[in-house]
């Protein structure tokens, strides 16, 4: 492109920055010579140029707009909102003109005629003077203009005329002597600023975080001199080397009020568009900011003042009727405070709808209306957080355009901010915003997974566990997560080790929590080692890894050491928690001892029916509509796959709309969901089956919780869902004789069914000596299934009395146990058993057994077939 | 500082300047940086050295400094306009006295009287090209047709 176009285009892209806000301001100080003499010569100035750089469409639009200006000037024609709309509209078309010659580099071909038609039928008066007069905004002025003018602020919000940063700084050619003395003098707005481009300060920025890093070098290496010459020197360069970093930190800053520019006339044009009457308040513009932050919030911003206007302030005569100036005020404000920007938007409008918040939430499949009619205004408030989620009645031309709420807290939390909301039905509603103040250095604990450090910004850091034994903190597993308990929460966690895919560390070391928030999300990282927090230098990823999430850049250290940066937001995916699930896992906690958790639920008949806890995955509730039918099944779409979907009873009724609770019962790969009328409660007890094979699906009945219940047996469930969940390849009907000995009934009654379901049958014993008993008595097993603690007789000394007589001396022997580490295994082994499976993956637990019971019948149906 | 000469100053170095060949010192004054570079692309094309200003005061006080042969002055202008810029210019003491041009959009007969009264030696009208400047610089023999 010509210079002197892209010159032009960085100016008028200037002007019209000013002129915006200028007009704005005229609007209500009409009388106001001054401000109407700059308008007038910002406009003048850019026809001027245009007819000395041939660009006549975009002259002619500047033309018509000075033409109308001019007459204000002369007092030919009265300062109207129309008038001011369609100046507006000039402003606008100029700035498409421009934004197009920016990519094209010449003036696009089309007229305006229409756009100037009109602007001359206002110069000459041909406008009806009922409207252009009329001194107070109304709806009845200018529907089409405010929608036009609404739809290309729109437009243009998208696609931004030329911003000045983003036009390459002037080839740095000085030819002429005179030239660069008076160069200085150039710049438009502050004669102490000068421009420069963006990259220059970002290399800046890199080159000192490097000379940081070799200070800390020298540093390092004078240390271990002692009485060094170099020490003075060293501290000195030290102090320079800080005060250059902050000085160039500060180099990034940049006025709030720039984000702030395009308010007014945003403010503005959508009080004239919905008739409402609104002053918008500016205060602590000044107040500055990291310019990479500033980008951030730009849009949130912009987007809650629109909020504000539209949804927020009340019309005239609403306010007047409940006793406020007829003018809504909405005010920013922005400050410093211990190193964190606070910006405030304030409205006095009519304040958030507690109770329509409330009727979206339920209708929107949120929250169920009994969760919600627990919980306080301020929680209800919240909602307005959640994605997908907008009270808005009628959507405007402005306002209400699919951007939320939600997308506002996550950009601001994107920079390590917070916002916090507060309204007051009828007196209006608050925002705070918090940000830090800077986002190229932060502070960060530095910690050690498998020999690798990693930085965690300290912003999403609430506190530190150690996992030493004596402490108590002990990792549990609900469904396939880890979960830590502590207090009264469940915190889930996220190994780095395992998201990584990083090696176990060789040598056994204390395990530290690092519990980390995330927005509404709390989690837990587990990592090996804590060191120091440190400040450290945040460098953008390099491109080839900006599609990992877990990574928010890297720094280097003191020592020298590259190390990434942890993003706390990935990693709590990782984490594979919603805060909503963490609810209600708070709530489905299982606990050791005997007591177990069952879920209470109807389906089918009135009677509860019971399932214990550990075999439920998830508890959903499935929109009835997102429900198919295929091939006379029902199937949902979960996690990205069909699930098929089970009826308790057959004769059950589905739901024709609304909501379908369903228990979702898991394997690795694969889930059936079991349709319920109503869960019920959660309670924990004593599990004291009895067992009864009265009807299909059902195990028998127990007292739980003071209730007699049905409990389910979910085995057969599984089957009809899938008829092959416990099939092996040596096919049904074999009638295959199983031993289980556990002194936990619980587990009994957990595994007896899995087994029968695949066929098997099933006798039990309570521990080792009960089942010698049965060996004595002259039964034969083909599998026996045994816990390891045990009172009388334990499962190590079982399997020893088993290997050490002939028979059952081939019986396949599967050990079950609470504990699994190496050790246990090894004894394990070593007594007998032939597979050792941990009890607490109870989720994947009927999988593994099916899979252990094939592996050893495959072991040892070898050395059989060769002995016959 | 490798590339710097010594000169030898003789007593006859003065006969040896002809400051008629010399290149003129013109003052662009516009606030639009545009319309500067565009008319400082000109100038230097025509062997002026071109110093520039962007409002009235500026160029107040870039002659103070410099004295150019010519000033080429926009009209309206922020800070301080055009014919106030005129007004001071001719009350200052500058060697040589500059010609100033007035460069402007305003047609009225009362504007330009009042620009020539002030001082103003030539008025050329807004926007203007290669040539109109051109021909403006010759009849004030600022320049010279090939």
């Amino acid at each position: 492109m010509d210079d002197l176009l892209r010159e032009f285009l960085t100016e008028t892209a200037e002007s019209l920055a000013v002129l915006d806000v200028e007009l704005v301001r005229f609007e209500r100080e009409s009388s106001d010579a001054t401000i109407l003499g700059n308008i007038f010569r910002l406009m003048h100035t850019i026809k001027g140029t245009c007819g000395f750089l041939g660009l006549p469409r975009l002259g002619a639009v500047a033309h018509a707009g000075e033409n109308v200006l001019g007459k204000f000037r002369d007092g030919e024609l009265s300062v109207t909102p129309n008038a001011v709309t369609l100046i507006l509209k000039a402003i606008d078309q100029i700035r498409v003109l421009l934004a197009e010659m920016e990519s094209t580099g010449a003036e696009p071909a089309g007229s305006d005629e229409e756009l100037i038609s009109e602007i001359n039928a206002l110069a000459t008066g041909a406008m009806p003077p009922a409207k252009a007069e009329s001194p107070a905004f109304n709806d009845e002025g200018f529907p089409v203009a405010a929608e036009l003018l609404a739809e290309v602020a729109e437009a243009l919000k998208n696609e931004p005329a030329p911003a000045p940063q983003r036009i390459p700084a002037p080839e740095p050619k000085q030819p002429v002597a005179q030239k660069e003395a008076t160069d200085p003098k150039e710049p438009a707005l502050a004669s102490s600023s000068i421009r420069v481009n963006v990259d220059t300060i970002e290399n800046l920025m890199t080159l000192i975080s490097e000379l940081v890093l070799t200070r800390n070098q020298l540093l390092q290496l004078q240390r271990a001199q002692k009485g060094s010459e170099f020490k003075v020197p060293l501290q000195r360069l030290s102090h320079i080397t800080s005060d250059l970093q902050d000085g160039v930190t500060r180099m990034r800053m940049q006025p709030i009020g720039n984000a702030w520019a395009k308010l007014p006339r945003i403010v503005r044009d959508l009080a004239v568009e919905t008739g409402k009457k609104i002053d918008l308040l500016m205060q602590g513009a000044e107040t500055e900011l990291d310019r990479q932050v500033l980008e951030m919030i730009k849009d949130p911003l912009t987007h809650m003042v629109r909020n504000s206007a539209d949804h927020g302030i009340e019309d005239g005569r609403t306010r007047a009727s409940a006793g406020k100036p007829e003018t809504g005020t909405i005010t920013l404000d922005a400050y410093h405070e211990s190193g964190h920007i606070f910006i405030r938007i304030a409205d006095d409008g009519r304040g958030l709808d507690v109770d329509r918040i409330r009727k979206k939430a339920i209708s929107n499949g949120l929250i169920s209306e009994t969760e919600i009619a627990g919980m306080s205004e301020q929680q209800v408030l919240q909602f307005i957080f959640r994605p997908g989620f907008s009270t808005a009645e009628k959507v405007t031309s402005v306002s209400g355009r699919g951007v939320g709420m939600d997308v506002v807290r996550t950009n601001i939390e994107r920079i390590g901010g917070t916002i916090e909301l507060n309204s007051v039905a009828g007196h209006g509603t608050t925002f705070l915003i918090k940000i830090p103040l800077t986002l190229a250095i932060v502070s960060a604990l530095i910690v050690e997974v498998s020999g690798q450090r990693f930085a965690i910004p300290q912003l999403n850091v609430i506190e530190l566990v150690g996992m030493s034994d004596s402490a108590g903190a002990r990792i549990e597993t609900i469904n396939t997560s880890p979960v830590l308990r502590l207090r009264d929460r469940l915190l889930p966690l996220v190994s780095l080790r395992t998201l990584l895919g990083l090696e176990a560390s060789a040598k056994a070391q204390d395990r530290f929590v690092i519990v980390a928030q995330v927005g509404a999300t709390t989690f837990g990282i587990i990592v090996d080692r804590v060191f120091d927090t440190e400040e450290i230098v945040v460098k953008p990823l390099a491109p080839v890894l900006r599609g990992t999430r877990f990574y928010a850049g890297n720094t280097i250290l003191g020592d020298g050491s590259v190390i990434m940066i942890l993003d706390p937001t990935g990693v709590s995916v990782g984490a594979g928690q919603s805060d909503h699930e963490a609810q209600k896992n708070d709530a489905v906690n299982t606990l050791d001892g005997d007591q177990s958790s069952f879920l209470l639920f109807r389906a089918g008949s009135s009677e509860l029916k019971a399932v214990p806890l550990e075999l439920v995955a998830r508890i959903e509730s499935l929109k009835v509509a997102s429900i198919e039918h295929v091939g006379g099944r029902r199937v949902v779409q979960y996690r990205e796959k069909l699930m098929p979907l089970v009826p308790f009873d057959a004769m059950q009724e589905w739901k024709a709309s609304g909501q379908q609770p369903v228990l979702v019962f898991s394997d690795r790969d694969r889930s059936m969901g079991l349709a319920v009328d109503e869960i019920v409660d959660i309670v924990r007890d004593r599990m004291a089956v009895e067992l009864s094979g009265e009807r299909a699906g059902l195990l028998g009945s127990a007292v739980i919780g003071g209730k007699a219940v049905d409990v389910v047996d979910i085995g057969y469930f599984l089957t009809q869902a899938f008829t092959d969940w416990f099939d092996g390849e040596e096919g049904k009907g074999t009638n295959r004789r199983a031993l289980v000995v556990d002194d936990s009934p619980f587990y009994r009654n957990l595994i007896a069914p899995l087994l029968s379901a695949a066929n098997w049958q099933v006798t039990t014993a309570a521990d080792g000596a009960e089942a010698l008993k049965l060996r004595d008595s002259g039964h034969q097993f083909d599998i026996i299934i045994s816990d390891i603690e045990m009172p009388n007789l334990d499962g190590l000394a079982l399997a020893g009395e088993i290997r050490g007589d002939a028979r059952w001396q081939k019986t396949p022997l599967i050990a079950l146990s609470s504990h699994a580490e190496e050790d246990d295994v090894d004894a394990g082994r070593a007594a007998g058993f032939d597979e050792y499976l941990p009890k607490s993956d109870q989720a994947r637990l009927p999988d593994n057994l099916v899979r252990a019971i094939r592996a050893v019948t495959a072991r040892n149906a070898e050395p059989l077939r060769r002995a016959s | 500082m490798t590339n710097q000469i010594e000169i030898p100053f003789g007593a006859d170095i003065e006969k040896s300047l002809d400051l008629a060949a010399l290149p003129k010192l013109c003052l662009v004054v516009d606030d639009s940086k545009t319309i500067r570079r565009f008319t400082m692309q000109i100038l230097e094309s025509l062997n002026f050295i071109v110093a520039e200003a962007e409002n009235g005061r500026d160029a107040v006080e870039t002659c103070r400094e410099v004295s150019p042969d010519l000033v080429l002055l926009d009209w309206n202008m922020p800070e301080m306009d055009g014919i106030t810029c005129l007004r001071a210019l001719r009350a200052m003491t500058l060697n040589p006295r500059p010609v100033i041009v007035m460069c402007t959009t305003e047609n009225g007969m009362p504007k330009i009287r009042e620009a020539l009264e002030c001082g103003a030696d030539e008025y050329i009208m807004k926007p203007f090209d290669r040539d109109v400047l051109f021909d403006k610089l010759v009849q004030l023999e600022l320049a010279e047709r090939p």
